[in-house]
């Protein structure tokens, strides 16, 4: 018998915990996190998969994985509820010996290894499900085989100042890499890993094993499987990204992640019919603007209704103003209520929050500046209440 | 749920001209992201009816295509979930509308596999959000053979297709069609719960004989001679009834409301529509947006007031607009001014154009149209 098999599936790493955004992931993993008005960041990795061809994702979960399971479950709203392949969450288990947590990213491809040879794949797209951005991998699947390449990274140009603080590949004309530095004091190149990786899979497969054989690896890809195959040679290439590209990993740079979407000139290219960013939807009612409000310069989801004065600012969906409320260059995850007289100013509030009447979150910038200059942010975690008249100052975290 | 239900989505008698030259009625845009079959059929689900059948007889590819991924109603279900029900191509021939015991009569094979006893007849003509539980419950407690869901005349007389007078027991003691209710009268919502059974043989014993007017031939007529007992199930929350190209305009003004809008959409029972993945709606820096019901993927730059944005609607620069209702797709171009318009699909208003109709009276743009 014949069996079926899938040319290439991606996985993808959802199971880090994001600790620099702090209260945003307390009980949700990074992935999770809601971003740009009605998606989660993991929608864009799903999306760009989907886009690009791919319909076999294995999402590796492993740090507060309630909200993500529910939030894939059978993968309908991305197209990937197939017969053959479609969207699976793979959580760490027990098995009859060696059973383990995921000790670090290659541990949790190298514990999957019965998932991936279920589909018998040529090729493995592996990614991490905490960056936006639009990406089509078939066209670094082809740039990976007419290289001949065994794994491909793929690569943005950045400044000397990020490169330090970023994975810096190092490579010849033909692209081929030749160094890899994680997070170098003096970058060589700047051409920064994005975290996307195409592996032809029977090589990485060898490598995950001798891997999990080392006591002495940390189990990472950055750390072990890189370098490994890189000492030993491999044909590695560094695959040129051009285009937007946000690691959201910080509460500032998802701050500013939002405020791009606000920018005339659309980067990210949001809009564009022909790669739409897909997401789960809520049956929520269109968005009710009443005659008391004012609104510019804002993405303002469905499901919220509006009474109060909205800049500058990213609403999320179910959101309520009230009246006499404003809010000015915040982001507002779903179902917050702002109330009447709250005062919301360069703010990530989370999730099911209410803001009481007359209280005051982050601070003005000084009139007459560039509205998204600021002095640092506010962040109300998830699910918080804030009292009525409470202040809660810039760069606070509560 | 021991309930089936159907929905005619057709017009029987209303009116909504030019938006149903190539739509039926259930797939008229309504509310910025719905149709008016989301009404009825949301309604169905959050009542706990998992078997639908949707009765449609012309150009009905455009309801097909909003109905298609069930999966948005958890509609796509093993056991029932939502069939459209077209008429066999045998029957197609004749293309008029004879009544909706002639299109009962298409589905006459789905009710009888039906495995439920009662069944909820429902237009979808007619936008609120009801549970359609305790008034089969009132039904089965009444004994009656037909129950009908009525709202009550209070001042604004006028005329509707069934006006009732009823006893407080809920006993209907007079049924008149197509007149003018008094106050104190009860107007039909075109919802009625009836045995399968009795509907059953109701449909094979009138269509045999060539008679099809479920209301006048059926159940007035039977009433009249006493052979058909019914109940009236009072609805006392918001009622829109979309009949004509005023009402729809008029309805669709009103849920800017809060006390409109907000009944209809509560939270507890959501109306349920065709995801299509929107961005979310980018206002302007210098947009000025005040009473408005806005769907997703709109971009607005310039003004408007008292208007309801399908998703996808684009708002040029120093446009204004007043008392406009613009659907899917449609662009509004720089400094266009609209007043009391209609803007179907796909439109294109193209810039520096005015154009303004009454409000008794709107100006209506054809789909896909550019002016």
């Amino acid at each position: 018998m014949i069996e079926r098999k899938k040319e290439c599936i991606a996985m993808l790493l959802a199971g880090g915990q994001g600790s620099r955004l702090y209260v945003l992931t307390e009980d949700t993993a990074k992935p999770a996190v809601p971003f740009g008005g009605k998606y989660r960041i993991i929608d864009f990795s799903l999306s760009n998969c989907v886009n690009s061809g791919i319909d076999t994702v294995g999402i590796l979960t492993q740090y507060q994985p309630l909200e993500l399971n529910d939030y894939i479950g059978n993968g309908q709203p991305w197209d990937l509820n197939r017969n053959f392949g479609g969207a699976h969450v793979l959580p760490p288990y027990t098995r009859a010996k060696h059973s383990d947590w995921y000790k670090g990213t290659a541990s949790a491809i190298y514990q999957n290894i019965t998932f991936v040879d279920r589909y018998n794949p040529k090729y493995v797209v592996l990614l991490s499900g905490d960056h936006i951005y639009k990406m089509d991998y078939h066209k670094m699947l082809e740039f990976h085989k007419e290289k001949g390449s065994e794994c491909t990274i793929a690569v943005i140009d950045v400044s000397d100042a990020e490169a330090t603080r970023m994975g810096i590949m190092s490579t010849d004309d033909n692209m081929a890499i030749t160094d890899f530095e994680e997070k170098p004091k003096h970058p060589k190149s700047n051409h920064a890993s994005m975290g996307v990786y195409v592996f032809t899979w029977e090589v990485l497969r060898q490598y995950l094993i001798a891997d999990e054989e080392d006591p002495n690896s940390e189990n990472d890809f950055g750390k072990n499987i890189i370098p490994a195959m890189l000492k030993d040679g491999r044909a590695m290439y560094a695959y040129p990204f051009q285009g937007y590209w946000k690691d959201v990993g910080t509460l500032d740079s998802l701050w500013q992640g939002n405020m791009d979407l606000l920018d005339p000139s659309d980067p990210l290219n949001i809009h564009d019919p022909n790669w739409k960013i897909y997401a789960r939807n809520y049956a929520s009612p269109s968005t009710r603007i009443d005659p008391a409000a004012k609104v510019s310069n804002s993405l303002i989801s469905e499901g919220c209704i509006i009474r109060g004065k909205v800049e500058h600012s990213v609403i999320y969906t179910g959101c309520i103003v009230e009246e006499g409320a404003a809010v000015t260059g915040a982001v507002i995850m779903p179902n917050t209520i702002v109330r009447k007289g709250a005062d919301v100013n360069y703010a990530i509030i989370g999730e099911q929050c209410v803001i009481e009447e007359n209280a005051v979150i982050g601070e003005k910038p000084p009139a007459g500046g560039d509205p998204f200059s600021h002095n640092g942010i506010a962040v109300v975690g998830h699910k918080k209440t804030i009292a009525a008249g409470t202040v809660v100052k810039a760069k606070e975290i509560i | 749920m021991n309930m089936t239900g159907i929905i005619f989505s057709e017009m029987y008698g209303e009116d909504l001209g030019v938006f149903t030259h190539d739509r039926n009625l259930a797939a008229i845009p309504f509310g910025g992201r719905y149709r008016l079959v989301d009404f009825v059929l949301s309604n169905m689900v959050n009542s706990g009816i998992n078997n639908v059948g949707v009765l449609a007889k012309q150009h009905y590819h455009s309801l097909m295509d909003h109905l298609a991924n069930n999966q948005e109603w958890d509609l796509n279900r093993k056991n029932g979930g939502l069939l459209l029900l077209p008429p066999f191509a045998s029957e197609a021939v004749n293309h008029n509308n004879r009544g909706k015991l002639d299109e009962l009569r298409n589905a006459l094979n789905y009710l009888e596999n039906a495995n439920t006893p009662y069944v909820l007849l429902a237009d979808a003509y007619v936008v609120y959000n009801m549970d359609y539980r305790p008034m089969l419950q009132a039904h089965i407690d009444s004994g009656a053979d037909v129950t009908i869901a009525a709202t009550r005349v209070e001042d604004n007389p006028g005329a509707f297709p069934s006006v009732f007078q009823a006893g407080r027991s809920g006993r209907i003691t007079s049924y008149a069609l197509n007149c003018t209710a008094r106050t104190g009268d009860y107007a039909g919502m075109g919802a009625l719960i009836i045995s399968r059974q009795l509907l059953t043989s109701a449909i094979r014993e009138y269509t045999a004989r060539g008679i099809y007017h479920l209301e006048r031939d059926f159940i007035q007529h039977q009433f009249n001679r006493g052979q058909l007992s019914l109940n009236l199930y009072e609805f006392k929350g918001v009622c829109l009834r979309i009949r004509d190209v005023n009402e729809y305009f008029q309805n669709s003004m009103a849920i800017i409301n809060e006390e409109v809008g907000g009944p209809l959409f509560r939270g507890d029972r959501p109306i349920y529509t065709r995801v299509t993945d929107e961005v979310p709606t980018y206002y302007g820096p210098a947009c000025s947006v005040s009473a408005c019901v806005i769907a997703d993927g709109c971009s607005i730059e310039g003004e408007a007031d008292h208007c309801v944005f399908s998703r996808g609607v684009r708002v040029g620069k120093g446009a204004k607009l007043k008392n406009c209702i613009i659907m899917e797709g449609s662009v509004v171009g720089e400094n266009v001014e609209l007043e009391n318009v209609i803007v179907d699909k796909w439109a294109n208003i193209t810039a520096g154009a005015e154009l303004k109709g009454l409000t008794t009276n709107p100006v209506i743009i054809r789909k896909g149209a550019t002016v």
